[in-house]
């Protein structure tokens, strides 16, 4: 057991406490801390069959206005062509268009990329504003191959794989919540990614799993996610 | 247990695992896969329950879960369907509706005075004589219930799941598998539905020729196919319990509704039969012809000894064959037909010499304790009439086989229209949504390679629909010119008893004596007599009763139509409705620090907050420590509750200045102002501070329960506004809390070093951004409690953070925290008003003393016209503070009325004790007269009793506001 814990530093996950029940072992990410695992051996086998990771810790961000687009493009992000996809950029972050005028950009799982932390950084452009989406929102990462059909019985949206592409993103009502669903497969492993208000986070985060309980899913660490991609 | 028929019937049960379960506390063995009805007939247990009215003995009627008659109590479910619920091991089962015994149910006696209670005559009595109702009402609601409800059951686990296909078959019968595989064999997804536990429906236990082979067999080719057909995905035990809008279908299957959307639906739900009516038809004994064949084939249990079979059809000779092959003695076929056409199975039952008596009917039925022991058969010399006398013949077992309406409840729920045939006695559907197909009996077609070509057809259609294919329609299917149906197997009797609607006890008498009561339209039949409101929703009674309304009304059964067929198509328990629904639950990132604290947390809409620290039986002490500590020390309240909007872009303060009722234009950068927002009517609905912290950016804070209203308000005025903004809602995005009290800037200086947080520098309603313990925040020095105080906003997942190290440096200087109780009174003794409590849908500025909020030179707000006009108008009713100086007095509480006499003259909206002045203190709506400080206004409190109050200005606590401004 490693002596890593959320309070350690002041960027904590509403999820903090659960985890810590649940016996997760931390470590450091950047300077943020996230799950690596709940101290399976089969963390990767339940994760390719349906596993429930907490990602609110990683950086995201999010941009809107009529200028956005064009601002985010100047800044190097590779704009996807439809609003309700997404793209993974050059280095592993994945920027999601909600509208023609929204961008929802998510770090990767090791936070490797700078993309970020290079847009908070550069001059904001007329008509172009950022939104705290590291704050407003959790984010939930639902993989497995059983995701969809769990997801069937707290999501109106068909989510299939067929149905449902990887790429897509579907703004929706996930177990009454308003929430923004990306599949973003890691490697041949579905991955939901789910981000929905923060306050409700716990309140997700236990409908996720009653949900998942039918077909034994269980929490698991971004390890276990890095592992799949 | 008796001996079984040997396999192949059969089809359901497992006879190698028996199962041991109770009936009316007797023990009793049946084998897995046996309904109770079913291991209860193998037992000869025929008596299943007693009848809602007359406490009459019923017993099987369809097998088929499609009627009332097999209603029993099990532990956790009262009126559970007998012919449907399968045995369990140890499961104890009741009958229901009975007093004394089952077999011997005194309430039985009712039906001897079943003449003093009409139809209708729930309707004469309430009114008539006087009174009566109430000598009635107790011993009607005992007699006539049905099952009890265990209220000590532990709620069990009911959910919900959404499916997608895009083709739904509702049916497995032989049109549903075909459907099925025509559609799925297209590439089509297809959801193949079926109320029974396996698929075949009408093939596992009809006899469709004269050897009963072509039944099971077509079944098994179907099945194979089916099964091989990756695209189709069965649900068996499932039933479609209604049609919605754009095809949207609720599935029920065990404990989980299935909310189904499909792009095509073709319905193959199949047809039900229909009882014959004559005196005594509801003794157990007495079944339809589908349910003795049920009996047999599903469960291997013959349902009697000795039969006889009404028929009006070839479908009776059919039964007829199948219970003499199980070794029925059958002693007669009774045929309402005077000349029954040529048919094999007609052929057949000569063969085997059964005897047949054309032309003749089921007069009535007799009975030997609680069973059917004979039948009298009479010549039918006119429809509905029999001759004056006839044979009596010994039997214990009768089928009806006399016709059949299609199951028709979806059909029409989708938008389908029932015709009427009066010539061939046949129900036809029409009129389906284009998205909808249907086929088999359901339409009327009778024949099998009929339905099983219509259903091809029907998948064709909805193949094409899909764009999957382009083929050419085949061409309708004629329907037979022969009718199963036989147009009147009604006779009336002089005892009467001859039931139309078994589910209410309705005889003939009863549906004939509605018209002449007035009620000639079916409908107002149904509602006057309940004829077709029982369980079983008119399956077996609406065309009987159509029938009967015809005729008493010289109408035609077209004419006369039927009853309407609404959702849900089979009952269903409240736990599918109400199971496993969502509320999302919001809760502020220091939500455990207050868990920790000892808080005694209260939901305010979605959030939990906490309400006062320490225990719930000392609340009030509790209450006041915490608003005396903020006086003299200082406090901490998480506030991440308040709304929090964006307001950014070149004409943000424009916006605000349309929106708001202030001034905003010339907003100072780094200054707050209060936003009171009022309607296009001039009510106040929400207020909050806009601060500002640039020329093009403002953070507009909101109340917790109007925060979504306010933003979509916003977002709808820009719409027409079409202003240079962008809208954001950052409620969530943003952890707050208000440290409070004379000491807040001693504690808050601390762990802010970026920011000059002097009175001079930081002045009351600044606003900064800086870094309070290492965390980015926005600091807003407002006084919502009437002490110094700064609220300080900072990214959601840090506010554990912030309370932790606000918590730890407010240690030497007594920092505690407090809760919304506190607050509540805080704000109280400063005057201020909270939006709902204080305000009402009718509240205007003026009326709360926000007159000064309202800025009178700009051109044009939100509300601005109206509040000008009222303005112009006599103010009819004013908000003012007011004190109770009597210390013995009962304290006012909320909505408690003010009076002028016996005249209410208003009402009180916020009452507490103040600590701080030591009395009880609240504001109150009162007529303008009483609005002058001084006055005195009579408040009836608790219990009526009249307290005295004396109106005070505003606020009550540090009226020069020299406190939050130190």
């Amino acid at each position: 057991m490693t002596s890593i814990r959320p309070s350690q530093v002041k960027r904590r996950s509403q999820l903090a406490r659960r985890h810590i029940e649940l016996g997760a072992e931390f470590e450091h990410c950047s300077n943020l801390i996230v799950v690596k695992d709940y101290g399976s051996q089969t963390e990767v086998d339940q994760a390719k069959k349906l596993g429930l990771a907490d990602l609110s810790t990683l950086p995201r961000i999010g941009f809107k206005g009529t200028g956005a687009p064009d601002w985010a493009a100047y800044h190097g992000v590779t704009l996807p062509q439809q609003p309700n996809t997404s793209a993974v950029q050059k280095d592993d972050s994945l920027v999601a268009k909600l509208s023609h005028q929204e961008l929802l950009i998510l770090s990767d799982l090791g936070v490797t990329s700078t993309q970020i932390e290079r847009l908070e950084d550069s001059p904001i452009a007329a008509q172009t504003y950022a939104l705290p989406r590291a704050d407003s929102h959790c984010w939930l990462a639902v993989t497995g191959n059983q995701a969809a059909e769990m997801f069937s019985k707290i999501c109106a949206v068909d989510l299939r794989a067929h149905k449902f592409a990887n790429g897509e993103v579907a703004q929706t009502s996930v177990a009454r919540a308003n929430s923004i669903v990306i599949r973003h497969d890691l490697g041949s492993t579905p991955c939901f990614y789910v981000l929905t208000d923060a306050s409700a986070t716990e309140f997700l985060w236990d409908c996720l799993l009653d949900a998942m309980a039918e077909y034994t899913g269980a929490p698991v660490g971004v390890s276990a996610l890095r592992t799949l991609s | 247990m008796k001996p079984r028929l040997p396999a192949p019937y059969g089809s359901l049960i497992d006879r190698d695992m028996p199962v041991n379960f109770n009936f009316e506390r007797r023990s009793y063995q049946g084998f897995a896969g046996d309904s109770i009805a079913s291991a209860l007939a193998a037992n000869e247990q025929w008596l299943l329950s007693r009848s809602f009215k007359y406490h009459r003995p019923r017993g099987a009627l369809t097998m088929a879960g499609q009627d009332a008659n097999t209603m029993v109590q099990l532990p956790s479910n009262p009126n559970a369907l007998a012919d449907r619920e399968l045995i369990s091991d140890n499961l104890d089962v009741m009958g229901q509706n009975y007093s004394g015994s089952l077999t011997k149910d005194r309430g039985a006696l009712l039906g001897f005075f079943s003449r003093f209670l009409p139809v209708g005559f729930y309707y004469k009595a309430f009114f008539k004589p006087r009174g009566m109702w109430e000598k009635w009402a107790p011993f009607i609601r005992k007699k006539a219930g049905l099952g009890i409800i265990n209220q000590q059951l532990e709620p069990e686990y009911y959910d919900k799941q959404y499916k997608f296909f895009d083709v739904v078959v509702v049916g497995g019968g032989p049109a549903g598998m075909q459907a099925a595989l025509s559609a799925g064999v297209e590439g089509c997804e297809v959801l193949l539905v079926d109320e029974n536990p396996t698929l075949g429906g009408s093939l596992n236990y009809t006899r469709f020729d004269t050897e009963a082979v072509r039944g099971r067999k077509l079944r098994a080719q179907l099945i194979e196919k089916i099964e091989a057909n990756s695209n189709i995905t069965c649900m068996t035990d499932a039933v479609c319990n209604a049609w919605f809008a754009d095809n949207w279908l609720p599935i029920i299957r065990h404990k989980r509704l299935y909310k189904v959307r499909a792009k095509q639906t073709i319905l193959c739900t199949g047809a039900l039969e229909q009882q014959a009516v004559f005196h005594n038809n509801d003794l157990p004994g007495v079944m339809m012809s589908s349910a003795a064949q049920r009996l047999m084939h599903l469960y291997a249990v013959r349902p009697g000894h000795a039969g006889v079979i009404v028929t009006g059809n070839n479908d009776g000779y059919a039964n007829a064959l199948d219970l003499f092959d199980a070794g029925v003695e059958i002693r007669a076929i009774v045929d309402l037909r005077e000349q029954p056409c040529e048919s094999p199975m007609i052929d057949a039952a000569v063969a085997r010499g059964i005897r047949i008596e054309a032309g003749h009917a089921v007069y009535s039925a007799h009975k030997s304790g609680n069973h059917l022991s004979a039948v009298e058969i009479r010549k039918i010399t006119s429809p509905g009439v029999c001759a004056d006398s006839g044979e009596v013949i010994p039997c214990d077992l009768l089928c009806m086989a006399v016709g059949y309406t299609p199951t028709y409840q979806l059909v029409c729920q989708a938008g389908g229209q029932l015709s009427y045939d009066d010539e061939s006695a046949m129900f036809t559907l029409g009129n389906c949504p284009e998205a909808m197909q249907i086929a088999g009996s359901v339409n009327s077609h009778w024949d099998l390679d009929a339905c099983l070509a219509e259903a091809s057809r029907a998948a064709v259609i909805a193949t094409n629909a899909l764009g999957l294919t382009n083929a050419d329609v085949p061409p309708q299917i004629a329907r037979e010119s022969l009718s199963p149906n036989h147009p009147w197997p009604i006779f009336a009797h002089s005892a009467g008893k001859e039931f139309v609607d078994y589910d209410e006890d309705l005889t003939i008498a009863d549906i004939i004596n509605a018209t002449r009561d007035g009620y000639e339209h079916i409908q107002l039949v149904k509602r006057y007599s309940t004829c077709g409101m029982g369980p079983s929703q008119g399956r077996h009674s609406a065309l009987a009763a159509a029938r009967l309304v015809a005729a008493a009304t010289n109408r035609t059964v077209a004419q006369t139509g039927v009853t309407t067929a609404r959702p849900p198509f089979a009952p269903e328990h409240l736990g599918h409705s109400a199971g496993r629904s969502f509320y999302p639950a919001r809760r502020s990132n220091m939500h455990y620090r207050h868990l920790e604290a000892g808080a005694q947390m209260l939901q305010a809409g979605a959030w939990y907050r906490p309400a006062f620290y320490g225990r719930p039986d000392n609340s009030l002490k509790c209450i006041n420590d915490e608003v005396n500590n903020v006086r003299n020390n200082v406090g901490l309240v998480d506030v991440s509750t308040l709304g929090g909007i964006e307001v950014r872009g070149p004409d943000a303060a424009e916006f605000l200045n349309r929106f708001y009722t202030f001034g905003f234009v010339k907003q100072p950068v780094g200054k707050a102002r209060y936003a009171l927002l009022t309607n296009e009517g001039g009510v106040v609905i929400d207020d909050g501070v806009a601060c500002r912290f640039s020329h093009e950016h403002y953070y507009v804070t909101a109340t917790t329960g109007g925060v979504d209203r306010v933003y979509q308000s916003m977002l709808k005025w820009n719409a027409q506004w079409r202003l240079d903004i962008d809208i954001a809602n950052v409620t969530s995005a943003y952890c707050g809390v208000n440290i409070a009290g004379p000491k807040a800037r001693e504690v808050l200086a601390k762990l802010c070093t970026d920011v000059d947080l002097s009175n001079e520098s930081f002045p009351y309603m600044g606003v900064r951004e800086g870094t309070v313990a290492g965390i980015e925040a926005r600091l807003i020095r407002v006084g919502f409690v009437g002490e110094l105080g700064y609220e300080i906003h900072v990214p959601q997942h840090s506010g554990e953070a912030l309370w932790d190290a606000i918590m730890d440096a407010g240690q030497q200087q007594g920092i505690k925290p407090f809760g919304i109780e506190a607050q509540r009174v805080l704000r109280l003794e400063k005057g201020h008003i909270i939006i709902g409590q204080d305000t009402d849908a009718m509240s205007n500025p003026m009326e709360v003393q926000m007159g000064w909020a309202v800025s009178r030179q700009k051109p044009f707000f939100v509300g601005g016209r109206t509040i000008r006009e009222l303005e112009k108008k006599p103010q009819l009713r004013s908000l003012v503070g007011f004190i109770v100086h009597d210390s013995r007095a009962p304290i006012p509480k909320e909505s408690h009325l003010v009076l002028d006499g016996a005249q209410m003259t208003g009402r009180v909206t916020s009452c507490n004790y103040s600590p701080t002045l030591q009395k009880p203190i609240g504001l109150a709506y009162v007529v303008p007269d009483s609005a002058q400080a001084g006055s005195s206004i009579i408040i009836k409190s608790t219990g009526g009793v009249p307290v005295t109050a004396e109106v005070v200005n505003l606020p009550f606590y540090d009226p020069d506001t020299l406190r939050q401004e130190l």
